[in-house]
This record gives structure tokens, sequence and C-alpha cells, in this order.
């Protein structure tokens, strides 16, 4: 047993080694593929970005809206509800907004980055890329990379401010919250450092989940089952890495 | 005027240096190579002659495509040597070695085109990439490839709409594009009818002799490859069973080949993976039976 618990973990250590290699030579390119195509990165920051946007802003309005009738219905009891907005804000801006953005992201443009690549992998393309002697990590890997890592802080602020705007929908249009309340307070017990806060867990998301999807594309095996496998793989890891690190993050900000 | 570029690149390696380059443009010298546990190669020798058309053939599952990755190093063997032009491309930087592709025209076995981009985007993509040819001139050139191929008027297709032995003519048409001096050719003649076949048949010979192009065709289908290759290797059990013209190797005296030539089900190459014994295994007396 003791053997089976030191076989994973040595795995799971060269695993892990490889990834970080694997970031490390994403990062190397990063510059050049920025100069010398940044028409593909743009194309996938819309690939990424642009087309999660309406997942977002729906998820957005409704998450908001919950945290707008949680928060008044527990407020309301010590008849603080004109604080809805403190509650609602501080939750969406430095943690539910970055960790949702996220998951989110990786349903759907993390899927579709690992299939696409696993595809590309299985068909050939790849291969028939490095014999026309391009490098598919900096035509393929690289600029998909960029464009999650550039998506993601964007989509969070969407996803924030649309919550945000749900929030107010459910206290202040339905349960009559005062609006002067609802925003001064919010912005008067708000730092700058809270807004920092998301901002850095929306570029560390942004790093893995982009990483993920590339990195389980890229090395997937190259057929129908293994590109499935590897779709599903990018889901479950990204959330649970997500996850891990907000909760770092958090302890260390704090 | 891509054309003139090359030409002029190969004035240039012709005259520098010894002089005068080798015939043999690919040499594989005792090379094994193994998957996992299942040995491909064991102490594989053969040589390409520079500009003719070399056809490896063999049995389904013999090492035909591996072989041709180890001679474009997108696989390494576990021992031996792969030379092209005298220099062991296993001593090559990532850099020389892109270098060297460029030289190299492959054709995959199942096409490989870009799925995101037309017919047109993929036979332009090698040109776009190493090259900083105006539009014009690029349309030109992909036009007269596509031309070549007889699929001018798929250029705007998606390789989606392709059928199979379209999309196989529009990857040569792309293994052409940078005018290659050696092509390699993934079982070009599957899946194709009679007509694009003898197309493709002729066009290997023309540009062979055209372009003074090395071909290597890996192929099963021994017809279709005497027709154009002035050389052949039968590969069987992991080393180079026959060797020689087509002729030759048709009255040939050895089983193996005869077998393979003329199409017989028994014979010296078994027609099965390695497997236990079968009654054994139906029987269930062997322990590792499933
Ligand atoms: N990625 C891989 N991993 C492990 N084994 C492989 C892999 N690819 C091929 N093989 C094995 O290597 C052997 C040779 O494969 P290869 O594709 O070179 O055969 P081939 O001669 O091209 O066959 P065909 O004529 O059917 O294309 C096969 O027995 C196959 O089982
Ligand atoms: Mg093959």
């Amino acid at each position: 047993m003791f053997r089976d618990i030191y076989v994973t973990f040595h795995g799971f250590l060269q695993n892990f080694g490889a990834m970080c290699l694997f970031l490390a030579r994403l990062v190397q390119y990063t510059p050049s593929v920025l100069i010398k195509r940044y028409s593909l990165v743009t194309y996938q920051v819309y690939n990424a970005g642009a087309l999660s946007i309406v997942i977002i802003m729906v998820s957005g309005l409704f998450v908001g809206g919950v945290l707008g009738l949680q928060a008044y219905s527990n407020l309301e009891r010590f008849n603080a509800e004109d604080t809805t907005g403190i509650f609602a804000g501080f939750a969406l801006i430095k943690e539910i907004g970055p960790v949702i953005t996220a998951l989110l992201f990786a349903g759907r443009a993390g899927t579709s980055l690992a299939s696409e690549i696993g595809l590309m992998k299985a068909t050939d393309q790849l291969s028939a890329m490095e014999m026309m002697a391009v490098d598919p990590l900096r035509y393929v890997a690289v600029p998909r990379f960029l464009g999650g890592v550039i998506s993601m802080p964007l989509l969070t602020a969407v996803f924030t401010t649309v919550g945000l705007l749900g929030a107010h929908l459910v206290a202040v249009e339905l349960l009559g919250v005062d609006v002067g309340a609802y925003w001064q307070q919010l912005q008067s017990a708000l730092d700058m450092e809270d807004v920092y806060e998301g901002i850095i867990k929306s570029v560390v998301f942004g790093i893995i989940a982009s990483l993920m999807a590339v990195w389980e594309g890229y090395n997937s095996v190259p057929t129908a089952e293994g590109v499935g496998r590897a779709t599903t793989r990018t889901v479950v890891i990204t959330a649970i890495a997500v996850l891990v690190f907000d909760f770092m993050i958090t302890a260390w900000i704090l | 005027m891509l054309c003139y570029a090359r030409f002029r690149d190969r004035l240039g390696s012709l005259t520098n240096g010894s002089g005068k380059l080798p015939d043999k443009i690919i040499e594989v010298r005792d090379v094994d190579f193994s998957r996992g546990n299942r040995t491909i190669f064991r102490n594989l020798n053969l040589t390409i002659e520079r500009g003719q058309v070399t056809a490896i053939m063999g049995p389904s599952g013999t090492g035909k495509t591996t072989l041709l990755q180890l001679i474009t190093r997108q696989l390494r063997p576990d021992r031996g040597q792969v030379l092209v032009d005298g220099v062991d491309i296993a001593t090559l930087s990532q850099a020389q070695l892109y270098q060297l592709r460029q030289r190299f025209g492959v054709l995959f076995q199942n096409g490989a085109l870009l799925t995101d981009m037309s017919v047109f985007e993929n036979v332009a993509f090698p040109i776009r990439e190493h090259t900083r040819l105006p539009d014009s001139l690029i349309r030109h050139v992909v036009l007269t490839k596509l031309h070549a191929v007889g699929l001018r008027g798929a250029a705007d297709l998606m390789p989606s709409q392709l059928s199979g032995g379209m999309a196989r003519r529009v990857a040569l048409a792309r293994a052409i594009a940078m005018d290659p001096d050696i092509l390699l050719y993934d079982e070009p003649f599957v899946g194709l009818d009679p007509i694009s076949m003898g197309v493709i048949v002729k066009l290997v010979g023309q540009l062979n002799d055209a372009l003074d192009i090395t071909s290597i065709v890996v192929s099963h289908d021994v017809h279709d490859v005497a027709a154009v290759a002035d050389f052949s290797y039968v590969i069987a059990d992991g080393d180079v069973a026959a060797s020689g013209t087509p002729e030759e190797l048709r009255n040939t005296s050895s089983e193996l080949v005869k077998q393979f030539m003329h199409g017989l089900p028994d014979g010296p190459v078994g027609f099965h993976y390695d497997a236990p014994d079968y009654a054994e295994q139906l029987l269930g007396t062997r322990s590792d039976s499933r």
C-alpha cells in the first residue's frame, strides 16, 4: 500500500514538474508570439473571451440576485438591510466573481480549448505543422494560453459588474432597499485593496485555467477517447486547483 | 520566383563545401526502434538515392509510417543513426532541424489538413510562414499547386467539405508548396479513384524528373508503386526483407517477397499481430489469456 502511495505521488510529482516546464516554455515564447503573431492572440481572446460573455453575464445576473436575496433576508433581522450592498459587493468582488468566472471559463472555454488541441493532435495536424517547420507550441499553444490569460480578468470584471446589478435589481427594485444606501454603503466600505484581491485572483485563475486546458489538450492520448478524457480532466483539475488557490490566496492576503 | 530562389540555394549548396553532394541523400544505419516492449526495427539499414523514387513496401503494421517518422526526426531511434546528406540528424539543434524540414515535403497518411483554414489557406500556410512573398504571388503559387492536383476549383472549400481522396490531394499540394528537395508520401494511393490515382502517379514521376526531387513512397499496393518506383524496399519483421528494382522483386525467388508481391494469404509473413497460441487461448489453458 505504501508502495502504491509512493508510485502515485512520484507520478504526480513528475507530471507536475513537466507541467511547470511546459508553463516556462509558454512564458518564454510569449514575447515573440505577442510581437509576431498578435493576430492569433486577438483571435483567441475572441474565441475564449468574447464567446464566453453570454454565459458569464447570465450567470452573473442570477448569482448577484441570489446574493441580494440572501443578504437582505439575513440583514433585515438586524434592521441592517441598508448594508445589503456591502455584503453582496464584497462577496462578489473578492470571492464569488473570480471563482465562479474561473469555473464557468473552465466549462465553456477550457473544454473547447482542450478538445480542439487534442483533436489537432489526434488528426496529425500538430505533426504536420512540425513537418512544415512551424513550432506548434508557438502557433497553437501559446496564443490559446495567452487568449485565456487575457480574457479571464476581463470576464471576471463583467461577471462582477453584472452581479452587482443583479443584487441591485433584487434588493432595490424588488425588496425596496434605498438605492442611495445600497451604493453609498458599498462605496465607503470598499477599499482598493479588496478590488486588488479580486484582480490578483482573476489573473492567477486565468493562468491556471488556460494552462490546464492547453496542457491537457497538448498531452492528450491522440485518439477520440483520449480527447474526451482530456476535456473531462481539464474541468476537474481546473476546478480543484482554482478552489485550492482561492483558499491559499485569501489566507495569504488576510 | 520561389523556384528561382530555391534553385539558387541549390546551386549554392552544390558549389560550396566539397563540391559534389553524395549520391545517398538519406541513409539509415543500424537502427533499432521499439515502442513500449514491441520491437519495430532491429538493425535496419537502408539508403535512399538522390533524385530517385524509392518505394517502401511491407505488410500493414510493420512500421512504414514509423520509418518516415524516424527519417524526419519526429521519433528518435533507440540505437543507430539516420543521416541526411551525410549529417546525423540526431545532432541537429531545433533551429537546424526546422531548416532541414523546410527541405522535406510530407504527405501524411490521413492528409492532416489544418481544419480551421480553407483549402487555399492550407496550401498557403507554409509559404506564409517561411517567406515574405506578396499576396498576389502567394495566390499565384497556391493556385498553380492546386491546379497540379486538379483541385483549383476547391480552393474556397473547408477541409471538412472534402472527401478523403480530395483531402489527400490537397495535402499533396501543400506538401509541394515550398518546392521541397525530398518528398515523403505515406500511402498516397489509398482511397483514390483510378483517375485521380493515375494523376497522382503521373505527378509523382513528373515532380521527380522536373524538379530533381527525391521521393519516398510508402505503399502496400505493389502494382501502383511499380509504375513510379526506381527502387523498392520490402520491410518485414523489423528489417529489410528484400530490395531491388520492381522487376527484380517481381522475379525474386524469396518466399516472403513472392507472397507479398502476389498477395498470397499463406507464407512466411504472418497475417496476425503477435498473439498467444489460438487454441490455447480459446480453451483458456493459458493463465494470461483474456
Ligand atoms: N503511437 C504509438 N504507440 C505505440 N505503438 C504504436 C504507435 N503507433 C504505431 N504503433 C505500433 O507500431 C507498429 C508500426 O506502426 P506503423 O504505423 O509504422 O505501421 P505501418 O507500417 O505504417 O502500417 P500501415 O500500413 O497500416 O499504415 C504497429 O504495430 C503499431 O501497433
Ligand atoms: Mg502507416
